[in-house]
């Protein structure tokens, strides 16, 4: 048993993200627009978002990745999560996803307990969890069919769905063909089709374009963006790239190495400004300079 | 795609070739011994024809729905046991030993007891030869769902998908392709005790059909009755193959 609790709140309300995105817009962010929440108030009264309570997950060797975690993230925004290797931050959402049972504590999800049955979840694993024997169209269609009828009504309705996501997804030509055909790359892009194609209620991403070379990553990051952006749920994406995370977070969590330690949630009015330019603004500089900053003291 | 007709026509000509020089081995060999045990290739394929007369369809039937029935009755069963201990620990557990302490048992050896107790009829050729595939098809099974990495049903998991579901889109095509190497290696195993068990208590297939020939020193007959049970064969691996073609298209486009 480990002595304390790991808290870290997040008392951010609808209000609180669109000043953050207005300030983001003008441009003015001032470096102080990074707060650091880990001294807010645990836990909220809304049962908006999603709401770890006392998570705890234990592994087989009796060892406590996550102890008492209490957080709160908002609804239908993106939030990554940063840490170093065996941080246990694969494991927060292998938790989320219902793949690893916690051995105390609850998610829930705007209220409501968070099950692979009722809750639809598009999940991303890093190594992309296509199903080897079925073409990159059977792949989502098949998904489809298992989250339950209400996506798309039919194997027609279904198929042309798919085939939408995989051209949004710039491969629109690749549907018949098998996932060991296709690069890297390409095998991300039916992964996150997949995903969006079933209209999720949270989308849960491990470190999904670890994988992929420079150029591949910096545009499936952007097609991930505009995705979401139509169709916005509430996100996690573990990453172990600080660029990544400043892009794409409008939260980031940043977990300690040492599991005694605090959890942080950070703001990111980086994530707030136009997709063209964030990368190269002073903005984004100066969040990636702090996210580092804190990851240092902290890992 | 011309590629791969080219890659088709060059294995057809490459396995027409190996035929062609077979048979002109036999026919040198057959000059050379110059006996009636070994007759040259002409007279045994002239004496198809009487084959044809003398019903040999009958005999290839009986054969080929011994050797089904053996092999589905064994792939029905193996395939349950094997997915069984693959997926449960405590099935493999349960199970292994008993796997374990049986398999290097030489099943043909119990053909008398297979006769004695379901007597000289069908039920005892199909047991034994079911018998001697089940054992390969159990262990081949078993590894081949345990080598399915836990990742692969992942995805599955956070749809909420049963085991049922699980079953049908994951274990089962991913252990699809092991299954048919292994009905692939057990034809040629089948076939083999498909000659010893219609040596007795039948007058109807390749086996039988072999023997009498050669118990009447109609030899013509015997070679073009071992030309046949090959064909058969033959056949039988092609159907393989192409179910192969079918199912594991996903493997070969890397």
């Amino acid at each position: 048993m480990s002595g304390s609790s790991k808290t870290a709140a997040s008392s951010a309300t609808a209000e609180a993200a669109s000043a953050a995105a207005s300030e983001g817009v003008s441009g003015a962010v001032p470096a102080a627009g990074l707060q650091d929440r880990t001294a807010a108030v645990p836990g909220t009264d809304t049962e908006e978002g999603l709401r770890f309570q006392q998570l705890t997950i234990a592994y087989p060797n009796g060892q406590r990745p996550l102890d008492r975690l209490e957080l709160t993230l908002p609804k239908d925004r993106i939030t990554c999560i940063i840490g170093p290797s065996g941080c246990g931050k694969s494991t927060l959402l292998r938790a989320v996803a219902g793949l690893v049972q916690p051995l105390e504590g609850e998610i829930r999800l705007s209220g409501r307990p968070v099950r692979p049955k009722e809750t639809r979840i598009g999940f991303v694993p890093q190594n992309f969890g296509l199903l080897a024997w079925k073409t990159a169209r059977a792949n989502i269609v098949t998904a489809m069919e298992l989250a339950g009828t209400g996506v798309a009504p039919g194997r027609k309705a279904r198929e042309a769905e798919a085939d939408r996501w995989l051209a949004a997804m710039g491969i629109g030509g690749l549907g018949s063909r098998y996932p060991l055909s296709l690069s890297g790359g390409q095998q991300q892009r039916v992964a996150i089709a997949r995903a969006f194609a079933l209209r999720p209620s949270l989308l849960l991403l491990d470190e999904p374009f670890s994988a992929l070379d420079a150029m591949t990553r910096e545009s499936m990051q952007r097609l991930f963006w505009m995705s979401w952006r139509e169709h916005p749920a509430t996100a996690l994406f573990v990453t172990h790239d600080v660029e990544e995370a400043v892009l794409l977070g409008e939260r980031i969590l940043v977990m300690p190495k040492n599991p005694e330690a605090d959890i942080r949630l950070l703001e990111n009015p980086a994530s707030q400004l136009e997709w063209e330019g964030r990368r190269e603004s002073a903005c984004f500089f100066e969040q990636a300079n702090l996210v580092r900053r804190v990851i240092r003291d902290a890992w | 795609m011309v590629n791969t007709k080219r890659k088709m026509m060059n294995r057809l000509l490459s396995l027409v070739g190996v035929l062609a020089g077979m048979h002109i081995l036999w026919y040198v060999l057959a000059l050379l011994i110059d006996n009636p045990i070994l007759p040259s290739p002409i007279p045994v394929y002239g004496t198809m024809n009487e084959l044809v007369q003398a019903g040999i369809g009958r005999h290839v039937a009986y054969s080929l729905y011994r050797i089904a029935a053996g092999i589905a009755g064994s792939l029905v069963i193996g395939l349950a046991i094997g997915l069984l201990m693959g997926r449960s620990a405590f099935w493999n557990k349960l199970l292994d030993p008993v796997v374990y302490l049986t398999y290097p048992i030489p099943k043909i050896a119990l053909l008398p007891v297979a006769m004695l107790l379901f007597g000289l009829g069908e039920t005892s050729k199909i047991l034994l030869i079911g018998l001697i595939l089940v054992f390969q098809i159990i262990i081949s099974v078993r590894d081949a769902v345990k080598a399915i990495p836990e990742e692969s049903y992942d995805v599955l998991t956070t749809l909420g998908a049963g085991s049922m579901a699980k079953f049908r889109h994951v274990t089962l095509p991913g252990a699809l392709s092991v299954i048919l190497s292994t009905v692939r290696i057990s034809l040629g195993t089948a076939i083999s005790v498909l000659f010893f068990t219609e040596i007795y208590g039948t007058q109807y297939g390749m086996g039988y059909f072999i023997m009498d020939a050669w118990l009447r020193m109609d030899y013509a007959q015997m070679y073009a009755g071992i030309l046949v049970l090959s064909a058969g064969g033959f056949v039988l691996f092609l159907l393989v193959d192409v179910l192969d073609a079918v199912w594991m298209k996903w493997r070969r486009l890397r």
